[in-house]
């Protein structure tokens, strides 16, 4: 690529900016014009379509795939009608297509027709009727069987001009305006029918033909076949698959409405190869977070998780939690599009995939495609589904022994569950229940939600619109949270002619709801005794009803006064048009808003001053309101201009050149009142103190690009991209930046004979860089002006603990990438494998330094990771005949990370730290050498004898080492040690789809193999003695392990509290003064195997559609979500988190909300 | 959608229109002030040096026993490694502040402020070393430029205190200031240069105090110190104005709705009601509240609550209380302490006489803070078990009113060790974890996780400090 390059080596961004401006307010004024000049439309014209060509000796598939790469019309024919003729020669220069074709086709028995500017090649009526007379001649009897039947695409709709064949045969014959075709006189036997469309699959099946008899398939083609399948790459543009040089995966919108799930990253869990999806966990609107092929950035604070763009359009995915929501289970923002919306997802995952897109798809891309109206008579489709949700999993509890300490029972005792077993307090308090209430189940109800879609759509050649409404409503399973989602649509796509092309959308959402602190819950859950019913939570006045005298306050009545809820209300927009002023130019220009308020109010109630009210100041701050309000747009532009050249007979040449815009600005002002006068008057007038802070962050890139395709016979293909990104928050000298990427992909089973099982081989491979710049702000260093003091009102300026650096530099990832994609049996399987290498330095890091520094954090230049994996992805149809058939597809992804470097001297960068009892706390660092996923925690002290002990890593091979009590030892709070990693080694997941006439069943198994995280809910009960391991508390027991001479254990302990059969005063006891104190007990195995989603769908027959006046499908379907799970994992659902979706911390999940098991009952209508 | 046009179209006419490079141009974080005033620093200094009196007294009074936890064997209590990270965070931040302020007071030439920050400095340093031991200072707080702090030994920086009091001693009496200390903005002394220079000679006497189980400890030059120092109560360095709720008052208040806080210790109740000495001392009903049995009860370290804990069992922090009281203020050193300093520095070196005179006034200074009425005061003072005469005059006298003056203080856990915890009647909380008194606390976890290299290996919480030998 050539640019106009500046004394620096960078591209002038002024220069280039202030020609695209001139290029689009020119392509504007054209706009205006042509939408003038529209009117005048021709179909196209094979007569005005020049060529010239010289054949000497091909064959016609030869000569047709070289007026392919002139004519750019793509060609369709079956392989046995023109197999014949090899040996053409034929020469003409400046002639035009349309005396071509009939030269090299009329003569040779075929004929042609131009649809949907596809040429299609057969044979004329006069040769198919002396097949039949062939065929006829060769039969020894009279041939009375015959085949016919009706080709239709996966929306019912005729595909018109489909090929038929049968295979081993020369009969064949194409489908009519309505879909149908026959093919009269076959003498009795099986025959191998294959059937193909332009733009769709090829599908063979095997039929039964009978004497006087004729044999009925009708069958739907899967659109696109690995020959035309188009897919949607970076910017939108779109390729040929078999082009890429890199791996690129596409969901359907089918595969995605399966599920059901309000959340398209929920959505999306199990579809494809390196993905990995963790939800937070079952809050209505909760968000999900999304991880493609590891993490490669070091910066906790900065999105690592994939861009996500609709219709060409970036949008906002931020989950923000700077109101101190971070157990809240907020949404994240793409969790505002309505998943019934979505036609498909395109994920993008390596470097050379995303390389256009610049530093902002450094982590992948999301390419969502949504429904697109069709032209035609206006279609409309309405879809009801209704879910039901319970809690998935639950922690066990030990049931058997209550409230007290000391095995003492006591009604008023903080401790929930020290005291004795329930028969004996039932001997002392007779009002004690008989069961002890499992809080962790019975705090938890069932939830519910109804998603209600319409959508409407239709037009004509020129001008086509779609609309689109849908409502949501959800209530959770925790008490008194909710969501809501209301989001209305409508585009429009117009075609003023030939050469220009308009398109529009708006996308208006409302979405929020009512949001509860699962953390906080599930915390107060294990204080409160289970001798008590948690429901029964407000006395007649109002005020909190809990245990008197346990100083516990009561869960549900926290949940009930501390009302926290978000409001969205979003607009997403977007303009596109494209211009063809010559044949060799398509101007692309498109336009994009996202922008969004998102207000958040907490309420809590002051005191009522009422004679024993027990008032839970601890979470209602004696009254207490705070709004949190954001602003937010996203602005984007990019202008694109696409070349399209053939160079030589065999080359083809695709040259693209484009500028993009990107600018956010996020504003926030946070206001709080404090100790409200009138308890439940929540307005700032009613607070003693009124503080406010806001913030304004401000980001912008100017990007420019190139992006050249070669294509040699269609069979080897080259892409060569560059970018060079301006960006905002970067110092003026390292501001500009410039990467390049290639990709190369070989058709090799053009070049080779292979086997006959062999149908299609590609070998692809990539190597990109990409660059990123740092977080906005992260170059300055300031002061914060705080809350003024009172009675002396100082006004206090203090620094602010994060500092910049002001000569930050661009952080790179080179990354590398291998592919091989292989098809058998006529596409029946298909192996798809990638191995990539992505390596990140220089990262730009918040590098959280010792506070002896004086600094919190320190934006630095500091470190390196390396990502590496493998990806197989495996299709297969195992079986399909006329009634049944059975799909498999089977996702595998390893991916390994290493940090390779952090700051010289630093020896760790802890990214979260989640508290333990007795110093059991864990945390999640970035340490050299170790993933990214390192969880480290105290742990028991083992034997080593006269080996040496690694003091960094926890060695669970070792005998443990028992003290002189008879008890494990632990070692010192202070020397933390590595106990595991909490990213998966592999994810993998297998749906299988079984189709009976109309019936179908999906299943999906999705697995996460070798996730360790900290499990903070054991840490805590077993502090309050509620788990189920706590049921031997009583015993007397010797531990297993040696002594400091190295000989073993034999000494007898006891469990329980105080003083044991033996005499000995046990204290606290065991699990109090040891157990609780071990991380390493509480770092558990949270891998997990679980059916994700298992649906049983009906269609209805359309005779039953026929009858009404208006129907014209009907789809029925039961479905259910995470309906077994098979895990070690002993708390709420493994796959939860404690940490917000925007948190690159995942080791943690102790309190969260649990998952949810759902059954969902869905109905679809099409009229 | 003609506005959507119109969106874009300004957007890259705007970009156009303004430059590539201002467009851009977006470094400087609109959120954050570059530049701030030097008397919003010393707003900030005063302000969280204060704090940090608090959270290191929250820490330390549970080990001199005037608070206790209200559940049983709460960790702090018996004696359990307890990570105070954000006690620490917070004074390297504070001090990373009043290093700002030092600087700019410098370029400045505002040497009051100057003064102001190397007193506060001092005081923040002092309570670290006689907390955690060998702490980061002389190559820490300098953000960036050395982001691996290393650890200076104990003694050293004990030095660098004395250092930094007598450098403040000389710009506190400096007249070329460029600037004035903001009345408003100093929320220690209001503004008063003098009194700064008075708390700069008490705290340089209450450091060199600290040394008297060591050789030395030099008595003449606290004696010295103290003839600098305050004159009384009026000139005590406390913390006058508060974010919310003053700290104390705060814990009291949260105690009242059943956020259990502020629970007096056995010790120090019994200390006071009668128990342990013959004496009621009238403090006690300006300190505590009263039980449902019109009494005072502390709550035993580690034993926990004996009832339900909200049926006034025991005796709390008072949210009337002279230390807990509605904008409290939060004493740092006080004319008081300086009287008991001068007291053992007296008897220390061999005069009993002056030592005796220092003892009753500060019992006296002490009284009439926390506002016991001129009657009761006299009635205490005059009391035989008080009013021994100088002949009788004894450490076992100074340390035990000391504790009793100093409550809340963190200078007292200092105290405490000096005197190896020899207090009437002090025992061990139930259940502890070492079988000794708590000498010294660990390093915080997050300066382990953040600076393993360069922690001191720390033997145990009975490991003793430099001075505590």
């Amino acid at each position: 690529m050539i640019f106009r390059q500046n004394r620096h080596g960078h591209l002038s961004p002024c220069f280039v900016k202030e020609l695209l401006m001139r290029i689009t307010i020119l392509a504007f004024l054209l706009t205006i014009n042509g939408i003038l000049m529209a009117g005048s439309t021709s179909g196209q014209d094979l007569s005005t379509i020049k060529v010239s060509i010289d054949l000497s000796n091909t064959s016609l598939k030869t000569a047709i795939r070289k007026i392919e790469a002139i004519s750019h019309l793509p060609f369709s024919y079956r392989t046995s009608d023109i197999a014949g003729l090899t040996s053409l020669t034929y020469k003409a220069s400046d002639i035009s297509l349309e005396k071509v074709l009939a030269d090299l086709l009329i003569h040779n028995g075929l004929q042609y027709e131009l649809v949907n500017g596809n040429v299609i090649i057969k044979k004329t009526k006069a040769v198919a009727a002396s097949t039949k007379n062939i065929s006829a001649d060769k039969a020894d009897t009279p041939a009375d069987g015959g085949i016919k039947g009706r080709v239709t695409n996966p929306k019912g709709e005729p595909l018109v001009n489909a090929s038929i064949s049968l295979l081993g045969h020369k009969q064949g014959t194409t489908a009519d305006e309505n879909g149908y075709f026959s093919i009269p006189n076959l003498k009795p036997g099986r025959y191998q029918v294959q059937i193909s469309a332009v733009g769709y699959g090829t599908e063979i099946r095997i039929v039964e033909v009978k004497d006087n008899s004729t044999a009925t398939i009708d069958l739907q083609l899967s659109d696109k076949t690995n020959m035309t399948e188009v897919t949607v790459t970076a910017l939108g543009i779109r390729k040929e698959k078999r082009s890429l040089g890199y791996a690129a995966q596409e969901v359907s919108g089918d595969a995605l409405e399966a599920s059901h799930q309000p959340n398209i990253v929920n959505a999306l869990q199990g579809q494809a190869a390196g993905l990995q999806i963790n939800s937070g966990g079952g809050a209505p609107g909760q968000g999900a977070k999304i991880i493609l092929r590891g993490i490669n950035s070091l910066d906790p604070s900065r999105d690592f998780q994939p861009l996500f763009v609709i219709d060409g359009i970036p949008i906002d995915n931020t989950t923000d939690v700077n109101d101190g929501s971070e157990l809240k289970g907020m949404g994240n923002r793409a969790s505002d599009i309505n998943p019934d919306d979505i036609e498909s997802i395109n994920i993008l995952k390596g470097g050379a995939a995303t390389a256009l897109y610049g530093l902002r798809a450094s982590t992948g891309a999301i390419i969502i495609t949504t429904k697109s109206g069709k032209a035609g008579k206006l279609r409309g489709g309405f879809t009801s589904t209704g879910t039901i949700d319970r809690s998935d999993m639950a922690p066990e509890t030990q049931g058997v022994y209550t409230q007290g300490w000391l095995g003492v029972y006591d009604s008023t005792s903080f401790w929930p569950a020290w005291g004795p077993t329930i028969a004996a307090a039932k001997a002392i308090d007779p009002t004690h229940p008989d069961h002890l209430f499992d809080n962790y189940k019975h705090g938890y109800k069932t939830g519910h939600s109804l998603r209600n879609s319409l959508n409407f759509s239709g037009g004509t050649d020129k001008a086509i619109v779609s609309a689109s409404l849908s409502e949501f409503n959800q209530g959770g399973i925790m008490p008194f949270t909710n969501y809501r989602n209301y989001s209305g649509k409508v585009s429009g796509e117009f075609k003023f002619s030939d050469k220009f092309r308009f398109g529009a959308s708006v996308n208006y959402i409302n979405s929020g709801g009512r949001h509860g602190d699962a953390d906080r819950y599930n915390e107060e859950m294990t204080y409160f005794s289970p001798r008590w019913d948690m429901w029964n939570y407000m006395l007649p006045d109002g005020t909190q009803k809990t245990i008197i005298g346990s100083t516990n306050d009561n869960p549900i009545y926290v949940l009930w006064g501390k009302k926290y809820e978000d409001d969205v209300d979003r607009v997403i927009g977007n303009m596109h048009f494209t211009w063809s002023p010559v044949k060799w130019l398509d101007i692309n220009y498109r336009a994009g808003v996202d922008r969004y308020t998102d207000s958040r109010t907490q309420t809590t109630p002051g005191p009522l001053g009422l004679t024993d009210e027990i008032y839970p100041a601890g979470d209602f701050y004696y009254g207490r309101i705070f709004q949190y309000n954001i602003k937010n747009t996203v602005l984007n532009s990019t202008l694109m201009l696409n070349f399209k050249n053939d160079i030589g007979r065999h080359l083809n040449s695709s040259f693209k050149i484009g500028h993009d815009l990107f600018q956010t600005r996020r504003t926030t002002v946070y206001t709080e009142g404090d100790t409200l006068t009138v308890p439940t008057f929540y307005s700032f007038d009613n607070a003693k103190k009124v503080i406010a802070t806001s913030t304004q962050r401000d980001y912008r890139i100017i990007g420019l690009f190139g992006d050249w395709t070669l294509g040699w016979d269609n069979f080897l293909y080259l892409d060569v991209t560059g970018r060079n990104d301006w960006t905002s928050t970067l110092p003026q000298q390292n501001r500009s930046f410039f990467y390049p990427s290639a990709s190369l992909s070989w058709i090799f089973s053009e070049n080779f004979h292979l086997p006959v099982w062999t149908s299609y081989g590609k070998l692809r491979f990539s190597a990109a860089k990409v660059g990123k710049d740092a977080a906005p702000y992260a170059t300055s260093t300031g002061y914060m002006i705080d809350a003024a003091l009172s009675p002396i009102p100082a006004q206090r300026f203090e620094r602010s603990n994060q500092e910049g650096d002001a000569n930050l530099r661009p952080e790179f990832t080179t990354s590398y990438e291998g592919g091989v994609e292989l098809k058998f049996l006529r596409n029946r399987i298909g192996l798809d494998f990638t191995y990539y290498n992505n390596t990140s330095k220089d990262l730009v890091i918040p590098v959280k330094v010792p506070v002896t520094t004086g600094d919190d954090q320190i934006y630095l230049n500091a470190g390196s990771i390396r990502n590496q994996g493998v990806e197989i992805s495996l299709t297969g149809t195992p079986v399909q005949t006329k009634d049944f058939r059975w799909d498999i597809r089977v996702n595998y992804t390893s991916n390994h990370n290493k940090v390779l470097s952090i700051y010289p001297g630093l020896t760790e960068i802890p990214i979260s730290s989640q508290f333990g009892y007795l110093s059991a706390d864990v945390t999640q660092k970035f340490v050299p050498g170790m993933p990214v996923g390192a969880l480290y925690g105290r742990t028991y002290q083992r034997y080593f004898g006269s080996a040496h002990e690694d003091p960094a890593v926890l060695d669970r091979s070792k005998p443990m080492l028992i003290g002189p009590d008879g008890f494990p030892v632990l070692n010192a709070a202070s020397k933390q040690q590595y106990l595991a990693n909490s990213q998966p080694t592999w994810i993998g997941n297998l749906s299988t789809t079984v189709r009976y006439k109309s019936l179908s069943l999906y299943l999906l198994f999705d697995t996460q193999q070798g996730v360790h995280k900290y499990n903070q809910l054991a840490n805590f009960m077993s502090a309050f003695g509620l788990q189920k391991g706590s049921l031997n508390r009583n015993d007397v027991t010797v531990f297993k392990g040696v002594l400091a001479d190295g000989t073993p254990n034999t000494k007898a302990v006891w469990l329980g509290q105080g003083v044991g059969p033996d005499g000995v005063n046990y204290g606290n006891g065991y699990y109090r003064n040891v157990y609780r104190g071990g991380s390493e007990t509480f770092v558990e195995d949270a891998s997990w195997f679980r059916l994700r989603t298992a649906s049983l769908a009906y269609t209805f027959p359309d005779k039953w559609m026929s009858k009404t006046t208006f129907l014209s499908g009907a789809t029925l379907s039961f479905s259910g979500n995470n309906l077994w799970i098979h895990t070690k994992w002993s708390g709420f659902d493994p796959e939860s988190s404690s940490n917000g979706s925007g948190n690159v911390a995942d080791g943690f999940n102790g309190f969260s909300y649990p998952a949810v098991r759902s059954y969902i009952l869905s109905l679809n209508l099409n009229f | 959608m003609k506005k959507l046009l119109y969106i874009f179209l300004a957007a890259i006419l705007t970009g156009g229109l303004t430059g590539c490079k201002k467009y851009l141009d977006k470094l400087d974080n609109p959120n954050l002030v570059t530049d701030p005033p030097l008397n919003g620093l010393l707003a900030q200094g005063t302000y969280r040096t204060g704090y940090s009196v608090f959270e290191m007294g929250d820490i330390t009074s549970y080990y001199v026993q005037y608070l206790a936890g209200n559940t049983k064997g709460s960790d702090a209590d018996v004696y359990n490694p307890v990570d105070y990270s954000s006690t620490w965070s917070d004074s390297y931040a504070s001090m990373m502040n009043i290093k700002q302020m030092i600087l700019k007071a410098q370029t400045d030439r505002a040497w009051l402020h100057l003064g102001v920050g190397q007193v506060l400095m001092a005081l923040n340093l002092n309570m670290l070393i006689n907390t955690f031991g060998d702490v980061p200072y002389s190559n820490a707080l300098e953000g960036k430029n050395n982001i691996i702090p290393t650890f200076d030994k104990q003694q050293a920086l004990h030095d660098t205190c004395q250092a930094l009091l007598d450098a403040a001693i000389t710009n506190l009496q400096r007249t070329d200031a460029s600037l004035k200390l903001d009345a408003g903005s100093d929320v220690i002394h209001t503004g008063d240069a003098a009194a700064w220079l008075k708390s700069a000679y008490a705290l340089k006497a209450r450091f060199l105090n600290q040394w008297s189980k060591t050789s030395s400890y030099n008595a003449t030059g606290i004696l010295t110190a103290l003839g600098n120092a305050y004159t009384s109560n009026a000139d005590d360095a406390a913390l006058l104005s508060f974010n919310g709720r003053s700290p104390w008052n705060g814990v009291a208040y949260n105690n009242t709705q059943l956020d259990l806080d502020g629970w007096l210790s056995t010790q120090i109740v019994n200390a006071m009601n009668g128990t342990n000495y013959p004496l009621k001392d009238p403090r006690l009903p300006r300190i505590a509240s009263i039980t449902k049995y019109g009494d005072y009860r502390g709550t035993q370290n580690g034993a926990g609550r004996i009832g339900t804990g909200t049926n006034q069992e025991e005796s709390y922090l008072s949210v009337t209380g002279f230390y807990s009281a509605t904008n409290a203020p939060l004493l740092i050193v006080t004319y008081a302490e300086t009287k008991f300093i001068e007291a053992e520095a007296a008897l220390r070196s061999g005069d009993p006489g002056r030592a005796y005179d220092a003892y009753l006034d500060g019992i006296r200074a002490n009284m009439d803070k926390v506002g016991v009425a001129a009657a009761d005061r006299d009635a205490y003072v005059n009391d035989p078990g008080i009013s021994v005469g100088k002949a009788n005059i004894s450490f076992d006298l100074i340390f035990k009113e000391k504790y009793l003056a100093m409550l809340l203080n963190p200078e007292a856990w200092v105290d405490a060790r000096r005197y190896d915890y020899k207090y009437k009647n002090f025992s061990l909380p139930v259940g502890a974890a070492i079988p000794t008194f708590i000498r010294r606390l660990n390093y915080p976890t997050i300066e382990i996780s953040r600076n393993a290299s360069n922690i001191p290996p720390v033997k145990g919480l009975d490991e003793k400090l430099v001075w505590d030998q």
